[in-house]
């Protein structure tokens, strides 16, 4: 028997994970006193699949998906390098790590199979989980690497439930049959709504939405910054492309049945993130509960996936919000190496006494506030109100506009503690000045990416899907 | 030419910013002030008439969403930008002292110049990023150059205020946001003049977000407070060019709403509730600036009034209205700051009485603002609240008749305790038996130039109230002569 790949599809994912395997061998065969050994066969692995993605002109939503993952892995790869000489830190299982999960968000979003989509889930989440416990002798990871397994195992049987009540309606697990015996299909609308239901549980729990979102603010402060980036922005796109895809290819004559869901989970998880992001002092937790409350505001046009720019719309936020938030961790890692703590007193006037990395993440923030002069954030934040308008849901519109100002209260918050007078002389740690530079070198070109964009929002409205 | 407007003052205000160490503060705000002199010749010579729009540029933006890069001068925005130039120009010529921070004049100049966009901008998506711009850095003034520690000026206090200020405007510039998604779906485009005629939502959302920032009652409260903590330029520009992003804001998007008919009437009775409302506030305050802050919630109260009547002659008093009440109010602000400068408190009580012979320059033209505040003929601030009534007499299409005769009762009732407040101030301070303080000391060379401005401007608008209203229809020459 022989199965079928597609492999305009599969190349960049198989390339990642051959990268990942070179990392890991590399580490094994050479001292694992460098990080460059393995960094450097990550970060070309991942080159050249993007190279191959561009080759490929694979699906157009998938294409826009699949680089917004490999370009934040990329930038997470690089950025990493914070890490070298961190003996806590094991350079080349974490570059297997990285790169088999970003294999598994390559497979999710151009997942067309239900199968696909679970061993893709599964192959995105077990490294994800091992990632958050890798940082050696620290008890608080490996506990929040727990909490995040528990958490995944459930939400993924939920889903496998799901899936297979699906499969019982509709005799497939490719999406095309599943979306055609949906249509008229033989059994009860109630069981399509729990299938429905049940199968987009699992994803929601990866992108972190409320009520599912309770272990991302354990997981994005348990692991090391560069990983909760990771966990931010890559896994995020991933689970994020995955619903959009199963809503609008499976299972868009169920819409009924998912869109006031699907209304409701993206209203609640935008309040309850922000609420949650206003009591958080420490830079780091303000950024994983933020996160949480992005997801809603990626959430919600998928409500107009129906009517048109329910697919571009999110996407296109997607990009933004995973460019700042990286810029934004990236500049964290570099701030906690050098002055070891991410509170509120050592992050004071930062963006006096090293603007180089300061006003980055000032820029960062207002960017994911949607406030100018980081026009671009406020443009993607029209971008994703618009269809939600359209799809006459103004009601949603109007607790997203809410939501802008509750986001802008805290985001404000951390512009002002970066602007401030800075308090006495800060603690500078001594470090290995060559690869704090590498990702201080990533930060900026991030930055430049999010300047130039907010001066010609067009060079990604348009190009993106 | 626009581009040059706009930017100028931008650009250098960003300098400003970061090269802070690198000048004086006297330094720094005398380039600033060439800055908006610059703004404010381009202002005037960009103008070619009423009719068309004067210095169009119309450049691709964002191709997907039909934003452009449009902006231009019209009839309706000219008087508005021609006093945030000219307001700007006064905040950095009243910087020119020694223990300036130029860091401050760069913000003042950033958001004079986003304030300028605003008036400019002809693109729905544009306005409203100008229309975002300014808020954090007025953030910054409001809460890094409070005035000294009294009442509510302090540290913590000023940053409460400022933050409440912020919260409030972007709670409503949100909902902008929403309201500007519908119009564009709605209409299928977003230049202003192009735009089709848009929802219930669109109207009610866009109606609540100006009334925010304008401010109506109930939506006032975080006025009073920013204005009494900010720094005198910064209680100027807040009430001087930030009010008038509310009113413009609703005189630009009303013809884009076309179910504006069903806002307006609650409009009118809550632009006259707050024109009554702030009387009696004012006739209770002791804090000078806090007094000037309510007093501008009345004023703005007479604009909306005028706007929600929907007619050529509501037009005319809203931007005549507007204009007036930034130039009275700044003189006010400016005169108020003065006292604060002088006496470290802008306490009324604590200021003492008898200023016309301790202070007699200072209290002269505190007096010409008060009465130009509470529409004493001959000064700017009359014309407005004359042609207000007038508007609401003559009912216009949108407003039934006894809403808009209530709005008039209301608005006569606000005029009277107007006067009442203002003279009560007048009596407290500037008459009565001296009581001569250490601080005493009459207007320097620098307050004098400011605020001689200031004064001039207002009494020529008050004796040629021509200059504004030719801009419209000619039919109310008559009201005007």
């Amino acid at each position: 028997m022989t199965i079928p790949i597609d492999w305009t599809v599969a190349g960049p994912a198989t390339i990642v994970m051959a990268g990942a395997l070179i990392a890991l061998l590399v580490d094994a065969f050479y001292s694992r006193r460098t990080w460059l050994g393995s960094e450097l066969p990550s970060a070309i692995a991942l080159v050249v699949a993007t190279i191959e993605l561009f080759r490929a002109d694979g699906p157009q939503y998938s294409f826009a998906l699949s680089l917004v993952v490999l370009i934040g892995t990329l930038f997470v790869v690089v950025a990493s390098t914070v890490m070298n000489f961190e003996n806590a830190m094991p350079p080349g299982e974490y570059h297997f790590l990285l790169l088999s999960a970003a294999a598994g968000a390559l497979l999710m979003v151009t997942a067309r199979d239900l199968v696909t989509l679970i061993v893709a889930l599964e192959l995105l989440s077990l490294p994800s989980i091992a990632l958050v416990g890798l940082r050696q002798g620290d008890r608080g990871a490996i506990r929040s690497a727990w909490t995040f397994f528990l958490a995944s195992v459930v939400s993924t049987a939920i889903t496998l439930m799901g899936i297979s009540l699906l499969y019982g309606v509709a005799g497939s697990l490719d999406y095309a049959v599943v979306r055609a015996a949906l249509v008229a299909p033989a059994v009860p609308d109630g069981v399509v709504s729990v299938a429905v239901v049940l199968t987009v549980v699992g994803l929601l729990f990866k992108l972190g939405a409320v009520p599912f979102h309770v272990w991302i603010p354990d997981a994005y402060g348990g692991a090391s910054v560069m990983v909760a980036g990771f966990l931010s922005a890559v896994s995020k796109a991933a689970a994020l492309g995955a619903v959009l895809v199963l809503l609008a290819v499976a299972l868009p004559s169920a819409q009924d049945t998912w869109r006031p869901v699907v209304a409701v989970v993206a209203a609640l998880t935008m309040t309850i993130g922000n609420i949650g992001a206003l009591r958080q002092d420490d830079a780091i937790g303000l950024l994983a509960w933020s996160s949480i409350a992005q997801a809603g505001f990626l959430l919600a046009p998928a409500v107009a996936i129906g009517t048109g720019d329910g697919l571009t719309a999110p996407v296109q936020y997607l990009a933004v919000y995973a460019l700042a938030n990286l810029v934004a961790f990236a500049a964290l890692a570099v701030v906690l190496r050098l002055r070891g703590s991410t509170r509120p007193d050592d992050m004071r006037g930062l963006a006096r006494t090293d603007p180089w990395m300061g006003i980055p993440l000032v820029f960062a923030a207002l960017t994911l506030a949607g406030f100018p002069p980081a026009v671009i954030g406020l443009v993607t934040k029209f971008v994703v109100i618009r269809p939600v308008v359209e799809a006459d849901h103004v009601w949603l519109a109007v607790v997203m506009g809410v939501n802008i100002m509750l986001g802008l209260a805290y985001y404000l918050r951390l512009v002002v503690t970066l602007c401030d007078r800075p308090v006495g002389e800060p603690y500078v740690s001594p470090s290995p000045p060559f690869s704090v530079r590498i990702a201080k070198t990533s930060v900026l070109l991030g930055t430049v990416t999010l300047i130039v964009l907010s001066a010609w929002p067009d060079l990604l409205l348009t190009h993106l899907p | 030419v626009i581009a040059a407007i706009v930017l100028v003052p931008a650009v250098v205000g960003l300098a400003l910013m970061i090269g802070r160490r690198l000048v004086s503060g006297r330094l720094a705000a005398g380039v600033g002030a060439g800055a908006m002199t610059v703004s404010l010749v381009l202002s005037t010579v960009v103008w070619d008439g009423r009719d068309g729009i004067s210095g169009e540029i119309d450049e691709s933006w964002i191709e997907p969403l039909g934003a452009r890069l449009h902006v231009g001068v019209t009839a309706v925005s000219w008087p508005f930008l021609l006093m945030t130039a000219f307001i700007g120009l006064l905040c950095c010529l009243w910087l020119l002292a020694d223990d300036t921070s130029p860091a401050l004049v760069g913000l003042v100049l950033v958001i004079s110049a986003s304030s300028m966009g605003v008036f400019t901008a002809l693109d729905l998506l544009l306005f409203f990023v100008f229309f975002e711009l300014a808020l954090i850095p007025m953030w910054f003034v409001i809460a890094w150059w409070a005035g000294p520690s009294t009442g509510a000026g302090s540290g913590s206090e000023a940053k409460r205020a400022a933050t409440r200020f912020l919260l409030f405007t972007v709670g409503g510039s949100a909902l902008l946001l929403v309201g500007i998604a519908i119009i564009g779906l709605d209409g299928g485009t977003l230049q202003v003049f192009d735009a089709g005629t848009a929802s219930l939502a669109a109207a009610v959302l866009v109606s609540l977000a100006f009334a925010v920032k304008t401010p109506v009652v109930p939506l006032h409260t975080w006025l009073p407070d920013a204005h009494s903590a900010a720094p005198t330029v910064g209680s100027v520009l807040l009430a001087a060019v930030f009010l008038k992003l509310g009113t413009y804001g609703l005189i630009l998007f009303t013809p884009v709403l076309g179910r504006f008919d069903d806002v307006a009437p609650y409009l009118a009775i809550a632009g006259a509730v707050g024109i009554v409302w702030s009387g009696f506030a004012c006739y209770v305050q002791d804090d000078l600036k806090r007094l000037v802050a309510y007093s501008s919630i009345g004023h703005m109260g007479f604009v909306v009034l005028a706007i929600s009547t929907q007619s050529d002659i509501g037009l005319a008093a809203a931007v005549f209205g507007s204009v007036a009440h930034g130039l009275v109010t700044g003189l006010l602000f400016f005169s108020a700051g003065s006292l604060k400068d002088r006496f470290g408190t802008a306490s009324i009580t604590a200021i003492g009485r008898g200023l016309y012979s301790r202070t007699p320059w200072l209290a002269v033209i505190f007096v010409i603002a008060a009465v130009a505040s509470l529409g004493l003929p001959g000064l700017a601030g009359f014309w407005g609240e004359l042609l207000s009534l007038r508007a609401a007499y003559e009912v216009g299409d949108v407003l039934t008749k006894p809403v808009a005769w209530t709005g008039l009762g209301l608005a006569l009732l606000g005029i009277a305790l107007t006067t009442a407040y203002f003279v009560r101030a007048i009596r407290l301070l500037a008459q009565g038996e001296p009581d001569p303080q250490d601080a005493d000391r009459d207007l320097g060379r620098r307050e004098i130039v400011v605020m001689g401005a200031l004064v001039v401007a207002i009494v020529v608008l008050g004796l040629v109230p021509q200059l504004v209203l030719d801009l419209y229809e000619p039919t109310y020459y008559s009201v005007a002569r």
